[in-house]
This record gives structure tokens, sequence and C-alpha cells, in this order.
């Protein structure tokens, strides 16, 4: 009984390091910065489910951590270097959309909303884990939608992207853990076709239109009529 | 009842005897970090020895608030102390007058006066100081309340000898989200309220640059050595609510015995420490942040203790 | 098995085309006969689908049913058919000719995707198919490598894949809920067999996370910004994929999901998707009016359309349900048509603003006519079959008394046939005011300075007549004609040819097995 409720507070604790991450993206301006605070989401990722694995033991759980920790924080990165030219790498955004104090505001608003349109889930779960993992899943889900809106960057666009995935898992270690291990291997080799792609088009971009600030593209608008 | 005012007595002489050995301790470590060899770590006892026999030269311009400040700042960490565990991890005899919340609106008392001692003089350098420091307190005041909030929905009380059982009842509390981002966040506020790196550098000396030390120029002799000694107080006794509220009561005594008190000073010594190692590491390994990037950092902290919040909130 | 063929077959065909030595000269013919072998293989597969109702290869995994046999022939058919135009049409638009094999592969990867959205039965699966039609088609969108085109495609990937996160989390909810209702597989037979007892309010939010998060990628309004972007600034024969049957193949998806919500939810599934629907169609009708750029035209047209099907989904009946099947038909063979078009006018005009093409029957009774022909066809005029199912919608939504619902459709449609044909009228027939001639040498590459050595000097006369059917009559060929074959390669002309006889047979005339498999798809959303 005290090992779970251990185990308990250690699946908090990782959930509460993965919130703190997401917020992380939202606010850095580095490109690494917003790099190196995606991977440590996916590490806290992958360490609530190395928790929630280990009572019931569930080696499925724990293959979800294992591949997680290979695929996140290792792949990806060097796949993101091998396919985007280092300059892209050290920018940083001189100009954001929003300011960074106001669009953590906007970001607690996200979180706070999300504990709320979860309640009923939560209580329909039963489960003490569900209560951490379901709301700060969809946390991370709209976060990382909201850090798609307010970057410019390319990168962290991306990284705003793989960390709506991130959240997504994140619920569904907590209620779906019977998924098949196939399909989990097959998204986490998808992520990385994403990241593949993404980065060519980055690198194409970077190199056909000189910038990464991809937030700022407007030759496509209806109001300019050519 | 007399013993545990005798202890309580003995927690402001700990206070008071130990707080300059703490700044020693500290600047020595940096300077043995920086690859100096540093001033002694009882230096800053000699400093307030030679304050204490310098003339004091006051200002005609000024009013009584700048004659009154240091008594203020002197006095305000040693009430704090009355309140808090320092050795004990049960109340003493004076703790009845006032919780958590009380010990941070009187240490405010004492940062409101030194503000107003500040513009009082006239000098520039005084009010630049003064206006920086309110908007590092603007920004920090908020995460405080936060903190507080946080801390007693988790443990139904702002009394600190009930929160600091709460983190350890049951052990695996101390693993509680909740607990480990509010440590986070107090952390980052002891920077800010201690003017440490990287919100303001203690050992600088371009008036320009300062934030907090620039309050403190007019004053001289005795009354400096107050204000010298009472900042340091300040800074124990937010470290020893740090550590023993928000962190652990280990290492504080938890039976009247007189030796089991006594034995209790060195392991609170201990615990500060560690704590002045990480302080140091953190310290060494960052810049000093632009004024108005500050607001960033202490965004840190707020976005920390309201995830902190929130978590425990939707806990239940 | 002829699953598995149709689903190695475009991956092996990939694969040559990035064959380091041979790769470079045998991507486009073995891209042809792979596509065309799979049109011939979907065409057989739906033809034993209609007699034996289910085609199941592995169990819980890949099952084939009549609503994915129709979507699979419709892939197949415009993959041909892009496949076709792209011989002719690529090498002489595109800016690096030297890196075309890199398209065919892409191409190939990007049929393969669409392929796999309706032939897996598990939506875990279904999810990840259409995350890959999007991956796999980025490179294709951005493959002309200018500002523009690179913008449009990062603008599809972000949203699209925005979208596809939003879904996962629907699928994932999903899931759950299944579970919660004691369902055991996680396909869509096991989604209906938990049917009412999946607890409404997650599978309220599943059901509309996906809704939002595919409609992304079906270009349903809110979340259409990307639409006219990337499907105007793709090379047309992956304009014509994308238009005709990527939307269409994730609208699979939604309509597949609607019978299984519907006994938790109720009602609340229709109103939403006609909320959606129509949504769509009002604003994609009035957008129409204000586009500068031909392509962009026919990309809002587009997101009329699957308004117009969810609108037709969400009235509900066997009625209205043929007509929804019936439009995505019409709709995917029409579309690309009008995208086939519109490449042509583009390779005699060189620009893609509205307002730069005057005149064009004039100056290219083929494309011009084609062009006309598309946009009424797409528009809905009678005798085409778009036409044919917007009726049958509309008088669905009557015989139901939902007079509110189509008032309001018939109205955005009758926009939108106005948009469309104002803009294409004054491109086809308005008169220039001095006679205009392409200046650029002939089949010189849209943009590139470069005369092309490998054009045929002169186009034979036996040629000439190779165009359609519907060719304009001689005495405005005369004057354009040499001109306008050096412009329009062979392999285009034909795809235009071959895509006309499907928007204009089926509007007259359903062929038997095509209806039925039509009415067991309707039957297949009716749940």
């Amino acid at each position: 009984m005290a090992g779970e409720s251990f185990l308990y507070q250690f699946n908090a604790l990782a959930g509460g390091f993965f919130l703190l991450c997401t917020f992380g993206m939202v606010a850095t301006r580095q490109v690494q910065g917003c790099l190196r605070f995606f991977v440590l989401q996916s590490l806290f990722l992958a360490a609530s489910a190395f928790v929630l694995g280990l009572r019931p033991l569930s080696w499925h759980l724990l293959a979800v951590a294992a591949i997680n920790v290979v695929n996140k924080p290792i792949l990806i990165p060097w796949l993101l270097r091998r396919t985007i030219p280092e300059e892209v790498h050290t920018r940083r955004e001189i100009t954001q959309v929003l300011n960074i104090p106001a669009s953590l505001l906007i970001a607690l608003g996200i979180a706070v909303g999300a504990y709320f349109l979860t309640l009923p889930w939560v209580s329909l779960a039963g489960t003490s884990y569900a209560g951490v993992n379901i709301p700060i899943g969809l946390a991370a889900l709209l976060l990382g939608a909201f850090t798609l809106t307010v970057r410019r960057e390319a990168v962290p666009q991306l990284l705003g992207l793989m960390a709506m995935e991130n959240g997504a898992f994140f619920t569904s270690i907590a209620i779906a853990p019977e998924l098949h291990l196939f399909v989990e291997l097959v998204v986490a080799f998808d992520v990385l076709i994403a990241v593949f792609v993404i980065g060519v088009l980055t690198t194409a971009i970077h190199e056909h239109i000189g910038t990464t600030e991809v937030g700022s593209l407007a030759v496509l608008r209806e109001e300019s009529s050519r | 009842m007399i013993v545990h005012l005798v202890y309580n007595l003995l927690q402001v002489a700990v206070v008071m005897a130990f707080a300059p050995l703490l700044a020693g301790v500290t600047n020595r470590l940096k300077e043995i970090v920086q690859s100096k060899r540093g001033a002694s770590i009882i230096q800053p006892y000699r400093d307030i020895w030679k304050l204490f026999h310098k003339n004091e030269v006051i200002s005609d311009q000024s009013s009584w608030i700048f004659r009154f400040t240091p008594y203020v700042v002197f006095i305000v960490p040693l009430f704090v102390t009355l309140l808090i565990p320092v050795l004990t991890s049960y109340p003493l005899f004076f703790a009845f007058m006032g919780d958590m919340l009380g010990g941070g609106f009187v240490l405010a008392l004492g940062g409101f006066f030194f503000t107003l001692a500040a513009v009082d003089t006239a000098n520039p350098y005084g009010a630049m100081g003064a206006s920086r420091t309110r908007l590092v307190g603007f920004l920090a005041e908020p995460v405080f309340m936060i903190v507080f909030f946080t801390v007693s929905f988790v443990a139904g009380s702002t009394i600190p000898y009930i929160v600091q059982q709460a983190w350890v009842q049951p052990l695996s509390n101390f693993f509680e989200p909740a607990h480990v981002l509010v440590m986070l966040a107090f952390f980052i506020l002891i920077l800010a309220e201690g003017g440490r790196i990287p919100v303001d550098n203690p050992s600088g000396h371009f008036e320009l640059a300062m934030i907090d030390e620039s309050k403190g120029l007019e004053f001289s002799g005795p009354a400096a050595a107050l204000m010298k000694w009472g900042g340091e107080m300040k800074l124990f006794v937010l470290i020893c609510i740090f550590l023993n509220v928000l962190v652990t009561p280990w290492g504080l005594a938890a039976s009247t015995t007189f030796s089991n008190v006594l034995l209790a000073i060195p392991l609170v010594l201990l615990k500060i420490l560690i704590f002045v190692l990480v302080l140091v590491a953190v310290e060494s390994s960052l810049a000093k942040l632009r004024l108005f990037r500050i607001s960033e950092f202490l965004g840190v902290a707020f976005i920390t203790s309201v995830a902190a919040m929130i978590m425990s909130l939707f806990a239940g | 098995m002829i699953v598995y063929a149709i689903l190695v077959l475009p991956v092996a065909a990939a694969t040559l085309c990035w064959i380091p030595a041979t790769g470079k000269r045998a991507a486009a013919p073995v891209t042809f006969a792979s596509s065309l072998a799979l049109l011939v293989l979907t065409i057989k597969l739906a033809a034993r689908v209609v007699a034996v109702q289910k085609l199941v290869a592995a169990p819980e995994w890949i099952e084939v049913d009549s609503f994915g046999a129709l979507i699979l022939v419709l892939v197949a058919a415009v993959g041909f058919l892009a496949c076709l135009y792209s011989l002719g049409y690529m090498p002489r638009t595109t800016h690096n000719r030297s890196i075309l094999h890199h398209y065919y592969g892409n191409f190939n990867l990007f049929i393969f995707s669409m392929v796999a959205v309706p032939v897996v039965v598990s939506p875990s699966l279904e999810w990840l198919a259409v995350e890959f039609t999007t991956l796999l088609s980025v490179l294709l969108v951005g493959f002309e490598s200018n500002a523009e085109a690179l913008e449009a495609a990062w603008k599809y990937a972000i949203l699209t894949l925005t979208g596809a996160a939003i879904a996962l989390f629907g699928f994932l909810l999903l899931f759950w809920a299944m579970q919660k209702g004691g369902g055991s597989s996680y396909t869509w037979a096991g989604l209906a067999a938990a049917g009412a007892k999946m607890p409404p309010e997650v599978l309220k939010t599943a059901y509309l996370m996906i809704l939002v998060g595919f409609g992304a990628k079906v270009g349903l309004v809110p979340l259409h910004t990307w639409l006219p972007d990337a499907h105007s600034q793709a090379p047309t024969p992956i304009c014509a994929l994308l238009s005709g049957v990527e939307t269409t193949a994730v609208l699979y998806v939604i309509l597949r999901l609607m019978p299984i919500m519907h006994p938790a939810l109720g009602g609340i599934v229709e109103e939403w998707s006609l909320i959606f629907g129509l949504l769509s169609v009002g604003v994609a009708a009035f957008l129409l009016i204000q586009v500068h750029d031909y392509k962009r035209l026919f990309a809002y047209s587009t997101v009329e359309h699957m308004g117009i099907i969810l609108t037709a989904a969400g009235i509900g009946g066997a009625a209205a349900h043929y007509g929804a099947v019936y439009q995505i038909l019409a709709h995917a063979v029409t579309k690309s048509f009008c995208f086939f078009a519109a490449g042509a006018v583009l390779l005699v005009v060189g620009k893609r603003e509205i307002a730069s093409v005057e005149g064009l029957v004039r100056r290219s009774p083929l494309a011009g006519s084609a062009l006309l022909v598309g946009a009424l066809a797409i528009a809905g005029a009678p005798p085409f079959v778009v036409f044919l199912g917007e009726f049958s919608i509309l008088k669905a939504g009557i015989s139901q008394g939902r007079y509110v619902t189509i008032g309001l459709l018939a109205f955005f449609l009758v926009v939108a046939f106005f948009g469309i044909l104002l803009h294409v009228n004054r491109m086809v027939f308005s008169r220039p005011a001095a006679p205009v001639y392409d200046r650029r040498p002939a089949g010189a590459p849209l943009g590139g300075p470069a005369d092309d050595p490998n054009l045929p000097a002169a186009a034979t006369l036996d040629e000439r007549w190779s165009g359609p059917a519907d060719d304009p009559p001689p005495e405005a060929v005369d004057f354009a004609s040499p001109r306008e074959r050096q412009l329009i390669p062979l392999s285009c002309r034909v795809t235009l040819l071959l895509a006309l006889i499907p928007v204009v047979v089926l509007g007259v005339y359903v062929p038997r097995p095509v209806y039925e498999l039509l009415s067991r798809a309707a039957a297949l959303i009716g749940g």
C-alpha cells in the first residue's frame, strides 16, 4: 500500500514536470531551449509510462516507456540536426506574436480549462492515475496547439506539434494501456517521418526564402490582389 | 512553558549569531568557484564590528524615517524568528502570534521602511534602487501569495508547524507535485528577494546596475552595521522558512530535552550549508538578467506555483 | 490477396523510382504502369465486393466493404489520370527536371497512403493512414520550391498535422469509451458492438475532436485556410489528387464514425455535421466570389463540396445518404477534371491570375472549352454528374421536411454557381482589347528562361484531332491549333478526354454495378 502511494506521487510528480516543460516550450525564445524542454517533456512522459507499468506489472507500458526514451530524446534531435542546418537551430525569436508573460497567462488559463473539462472523465475513469494523466495530457495537447499559434519559428512550431502528440500519449497511457503495441511502434515511426518531412521542408524554406520565420510568411493571402 | 520561552530566545540568538557566518561562507565559496582566494568566512563579523566603531553621518535633509529604519530592518527578522521553526518542530512560546502570512507581512514591513529610507535622502541612486526593488517585489509578491495558498490547500493550514508535518506524513507526500513545485517556486523567490544572481548581483560595485545595494549607500557607522546585519538575518530567516517549513522538518528537535535542541543547531546549519552549496552552484552558473527580463524569470516562479496550486486543487 | 497486391503495388513502384541508377529514367513508366494496374485491380476488387459484401484480408486489420471499395476505385482512377497527366505536364512546368523521379516516387507513396485509408478497419490505423496522407504529400505540394509553394506546403503540413494530433486524442478517447462500453476489438465492427453502452460524456468530446481534427484535413470551414493555398500551389496533377480524393478519403473516416456514434449520442451527431457542413458551404460559396486565382477557385469549390457531403450526411435517411455517397463520386471525378482543365489553361497562359486570362476560347479552344465544361459541371449544371448528386440531396431533404436546411443549402449552391461561372465566363469569353499572343517560346517551362530542346519542333497534322471529341468547331481551331498542340502535351489532352467521360456519362446514366456499390455504401453510412 505504501509502495502504491509512492508510485502515485511519482507519477503525479512526473505529470507536474511534464506540464511545466510544456509551459517552458510556450515561453522560451531560443530554438535550442525549446528543443531541450521537448526532450525533458518526453522523458517525463516515459517516466510516467514506466511508473504506471510497474504495478500491476505491464510489459506493454514499460515498452512504451522504452520506445519514448529512444525515439524522442535521442532520435528526433538527431534527425533534426541531420536535416536542418545549424543556423536554424541557433535562432531565437526577436518578435513574438504575444509577449511572453501574456502568453504564459493564457497558457495557464488553458491548463485550468483542461482540468475543468476533464472532471467528468476523471470520475468516470475511477483510477487514481487517471486524475493526473487525463487533465495534464489534454492540457499539453492544447498548449502544444497554443505554442503553434504564438511561435513564428519553424522548429518550435514542429516541437509544438510533437508536444501535442506527447500530450495525447500522456493521457493514453492511463486510459488506454491495452492499445496495440504495434500501433505505438508505427506511431513512433510516424513521428520520425513527420520530423523528417518537416525538416526537409524547413531546409527548403531556409534555402529559397532565406528565413525560417514561417509565422510571418504571407504571400498567399486573399487580400493581396496581385 | 519556561522551557519554550528559553528555546525561543535561543532561536533568536542562533539567528543573530550565524547569519553573518552564512554570508561569509557564501561569499567564500563563490570566490573559490571563481578561482579566487576570497576573504575569510568571518569577514562579515569583522565588518559589522568595524562599522559599529565608526561615526555616523546623517543628512540634515532627511526625516525621522531615515533614522528609524535601521532598527526596523534589524528587529523585523528577529521578530519573524519568534514565529517560525528554526530549531524545533513544535511551536514555541511566541509562535501563536502569527502564521506564515503574518511572517510574510512582517518581513515586508522591513522592506517597506528600507525603501522609504532610500527615497528619503534624495540620493538619486537610492530612489533608483527603491523603484527597482518595488518592481521585483511587485512581481514576487503574487508568487508568495500563491505559494502560501497552495501550502494551505495541501496542509489545510498556514501555521508553519502544521505545514511542515504535512509533507512527510505519509512519507510519499514528500514527492507530491505540489510540494516539489512549491519548493522550486520558493527557491526562485529566495533568489529574487535575497538579491542574488540572476536577479541582482550582491557583490557588484556599479551603482547603475544595482538593485538592492544602492538603497543602503547613505547609511554609515552603526546604522550601516544594523542594516547589514539585518539583511543577512533576513536571508537566514528566509532560508529557514524554506528548509524547515517548505522542504522537510528533518533535523529539527522533536522533543523538549535541552540536548536535543542543542543537537538541532549543527543539523540545521548542515542543512543550510547544503542549501548554500546549491545557491553557489546556481549563482555561479547563471548570468545576471537585464532588468526587464526579471519579469520573465519571476514568471517562471509564478507558473510553477500556479501549476502546483492547480495540481493540489484537483488532486482530491 | 488482391487487397495486399493493391497495398504493395504503389510501395514497390516507389521503391523502383528511387533505385539510384535506373530510377531516373524508369520513374515515369513505372508509375504509369503501377497506377494502371492499380486501377484494374481496384475495379476487380470492387466487383468482388459488390458480389460478396465484404472482403476480409486480415481480420480486424484489413477488410474492404462497399464504401471502402468505392473510395478505393476513386483513388485509383484519379491516381491513374493524374499520373497520365503528369507524364506530359510535369516536364513542361517543373523548375528542375532532374529531380522528377522524386516526384514520381513521392506520388506513388501518396497513392499508397490514400489506398490504405479505406482498407484498414482499425480506427488507430485509420488515423495513421490519414496522417501519412499528409506527410507523404507535403513535399509534393512544395515540389516547385518557390516561395509560394513552400509557404503553402508549410501551412498545409502544420495545420493538418495539428488537426491530426487533435484527432489522435479523439481516437484515444474513443478507444477508452469502447472499453467502457464493453467492446473488445478496436475496429468499426467492435465499436458498433459497444454501441449505445459507450459513455456519452467521453464520446461527445471524442467525436468533436475527430470532427475538428479531421475537419481541418477535409477543409471544413474554421480550419480551411490552408486548403486554397495548398490546392492551388501544388503541381496540377497533385491538386487533382488532393482536391478530388484526399479530402474525400478523410471525410470517409468521419462518415464511418457517424453511425457508430449515433446510438450513444443521438441526434447530436447529425446536428454537428449539419452545422459544420452548412458553415463550410456558406463560407466557401461567398469566398468563391472574391478569388483572384483560378486554381484557388476550384480549391474553394472543394471546401464547398465537402460541406455539401457533410450536410447530406447530417440530413440523414437513406435517400440523403445515397446523395452523399453519389456526391463523393461526383465530386471526385468532376473536381479532378476541373483541375486538369485548369492545368491546361496554365500551360497555355502561364499565369494563375484570373485577370490575366482573357478570351481563352479564342486563344486555346481546347483549354477554354475544357475549363468551361469543368466549371459548369462542378457548379452543378444539369447534364453533369454533380447536378444529379446535389439534386438528390435537395430532394431527400425536402421529402424529410428540412426546409430551413435545404433552403440555406440551395441558396448557397446558387451563390457558388454564380461565383464560379462569373470568373470562368470572364476568362473564357471576354474579348481582349488587342489580339493576344503568348510571347513565350512554345513549350518553355513556366517561369524558366531556357528553350526546351526536347520538344517536337512542330506537331504533325495527324495528331491534330486527337483532342477530346467535343473540340470546338474547326474554324476556331484553325487560328490557334498548331500552337495549342505545342502548348498542351498529348498526355494532357488524352487525360482531359478520359476524365470527361465519367463526368458526362454518370450524369445521365448510372450503370447497374455502380448503382449497387453506391447504394450499399450509402447503407453503411446509415449504420
